[in-house]
């Protein structure tokens, strides 16, 4: 009976698979990331301030350099008083969390982290939704993940957290619009708004030996994205949604692991904009002059590879990429003072949003102009 | 598998939609509308329309619902709204609630002569484009001083509320 089941629906089962196995692989892999990612931004800044950073927590005397304190961290968030004001909403003050985690976990299908791996002579794709309108639903997801914002705010029923999530509201809603109209170049360059087709798009050469990259098609874009994009994630220098000593966001009510839910939301959004930033403007998994056969320089020579060789250092070049994005963030959000709210307003309508609009007019005509 | 998809969100979008008229409190009743929102989404992307799943997403769960949820919430008056008293006010709104039903009913049974079953296919988002930007190029713009309007009217609505 079973084989029966198996014999009738082999290619809907292995597809469901398959994607169960790439999504479990995928959420692991983040989930870690983004666990080291938190100590990395406090090793980060106290490089930058002069200091040691964390080097306490131990196992048995054995502290790596503070290694353990993400888990210390998880422990702490944990095992803390889970508070609920009174006069909260208590089931939607309980599901905002869930709103700033699911889209963001989510978006994660979209984005692809290789070519394709043959596997028993199966060709898996390097990505979980294999979606021909996929820069579209990430636009849409990263648009619900304001309702965890707002939820969070509203369902404290507190003064201050509400005023908190209106300014984060306010904020998300305007950088959103720049967001979006940052990548309609892109799509008109390469003339679609699937992401893996966009990333293969970019493996070709400009100039018989430069990388096609997105970046060198749209250099202000690509400005352009990323600030809009650290907006987005509220951090430094847009981080008035939270502030953490002077101004109260909207997750002032939150605290043990409901608070550590929102800000493991940020953490994983930090690299999210990092693997956005990779696969539109920087080739994605593409490495420079590597193909499905191996390298063929631009000089002439070549140097024939094994098929997962050549997946591998995709995929690796694509780690590698994301990783250095992700430090590069949190690089920036320790250089730079924050922004007044009128401030970020202005730069977001008067500066960001005519130079995005700037871009697509200049490649709509450069791209008439080369027809 | 697709029946069962649109079943079950059709029957989600249905629930969140009666959820919502019969919640008294506007912020929820708001968030139950996203639910639906996001329910009939869903259905269209069982129904393999991507771009007007995306569409649906972007435009009303993430653009619209947000500014009705903000206005919501920083419009002391809405806070503030009880239900009217007024019999005569009662009776009108049934009266155009019966109207507008009779009137979805009666489009909806026209529909369901005119649609058939068609098999898998993917939207067509260029042909669609072609016809907006092509030949509905005029009334598609004209569309866009109707939002121009709106935009006019809500900064002098702002401004006029600064000066007071």
């Amino acid at each position: 009976m079973i084989a029966q089941f198996y014999q009738a629906h082999s290619d809907i089962l292995l597809f469901a698979g398959a994607a169960a196995v790439k999504v479990l692989v995928l959420l692991n892999v983040i989930m870690g990331f983004t666990a080291l990612l938190t100590l990395a931004e406090r090793k980060v800044s106290a490089l930058m301030q002069d200091r040691i950073g964390p080097n306490r927590a131990s196992v048995f005397g054995f502290a790596f350099d503070g290694l353990f304190h993400p888990v210390a961290d998880g422990i702490k968030m944990l095992v803390k008083e889970d508070f609920v004001p009174a006069k909260a909403e208590k089931l939607l003050f309980t599901l905002a969390p869930f709103f700033a985690l699911v889209p963001v976990l989510a978006l994660f299908a979209f984005i692809p982290f290789g070519d394709y791996v043959m596997v028993f002579g199966y060709q898996l794709d390097l990505q979980i939704a294999q979606m021909p309108l996929s820069l579209f639903f990430v636009l849409a997801f990263s648009g619900l993940a304001i309702y965890g914002v707002f939820l969070g705010g509203w369902a404290s029923k507190n003064n201050f957290a509400l005023l908190g999530a209106m300014r984060g509201v306010a904020q998300m809603v305007s950088y959103e619009v720049v967001l979006g109209l940052t990548l309609v170049g892109l799509m008109m360059i390469f003339g679609t708004a699937g992401l893996q087709d966009m990333v293969r798009a970019q493996g070709r050469l400009l100039f018989g030996f430069l990388p096609g990259w997105g970046v060198f098609y749209q250099p202000v874009a690509f400005v352009l994205f990323l600030t809009a994009a650290i907006a987005e994630n509220k951090r430094t220098p847009f981080d008035l949604v939270e502030g953490e000593s002077e101004i109260i966001g909207y997750f002032m009510e939150y605290s043990s692991m409901r608070f550590g839910a929102f800000m493991f939301a940020e953490f994983i959004e930090i690299i999210l904009v990092s693997m956005l930033a990779t696969t539109l403007f920087f080739g994605g998994w593409q490495v420079p002059w590597l193909y499905d056969t191996g390298f063929i320089f631009p000089w002439g020579s070549t140097l024939p590879l094994n098929h997962y060789l050549v997946a591998a250092l995709q995929t690796g070049a694509f780690a590698a990429k994301t990783v250095f994005f992700s430090w590069f963030l949190l690089v920036v959000r320790w250089t730079l003072p924050r922004f007044r709210f009128d401030q970020l307003m202005a730069l977001c309508w008067k500066v960001l949003l005519p130079l995005a609009l700037l871009n697509i007019l200049v490649t709509g005509a450069v791209l008439t102009a080369l027809k | 598998m697709i029946q069962a998809a649109v079943w079950f969100f059709g029957a989600v979008a249905a629930m969140a939609t009666l959820l919502m008229i019969f919640q008294r409190n506007l912020v929820k009743s708001a968030l139950l509308m996203l639910a639906a929102l996001l329910a009939t989404a869903a259905l269209y992307l069982a129904l393999s329309a991507q771009m007007l799943a995306v569409l649906q997403i972007i435009l009303y769960a993430g653009a619209i619902m947000i500014l009705f949820v903000v206005a919501l919430t920083v419009m002391p008056c809405a806070l503030r709204d009880r239900a009217s008293r007024s019999v005569f006010l009662k009776v009108l709104g049934l009266a155009a609630a019966a109207v507008i039903l009779t009137e979805l009913l009666n489009v909806s049974g026209a529909l369901k002569g005119f649609l058939r079953p068609v098999d898998f296919s993917e939207t067509g988002t260029l042909p669609l484009a072609r016809e907006l930007f092509g030949r509905f190029a005029f009334q598609f713009e004209l569309l866009s001083l109707v939002i121009i309007t709106a935009i006019v009217a809500a900064t002098a609505l702002a401004l006029h509320r600064r000066r007071a």
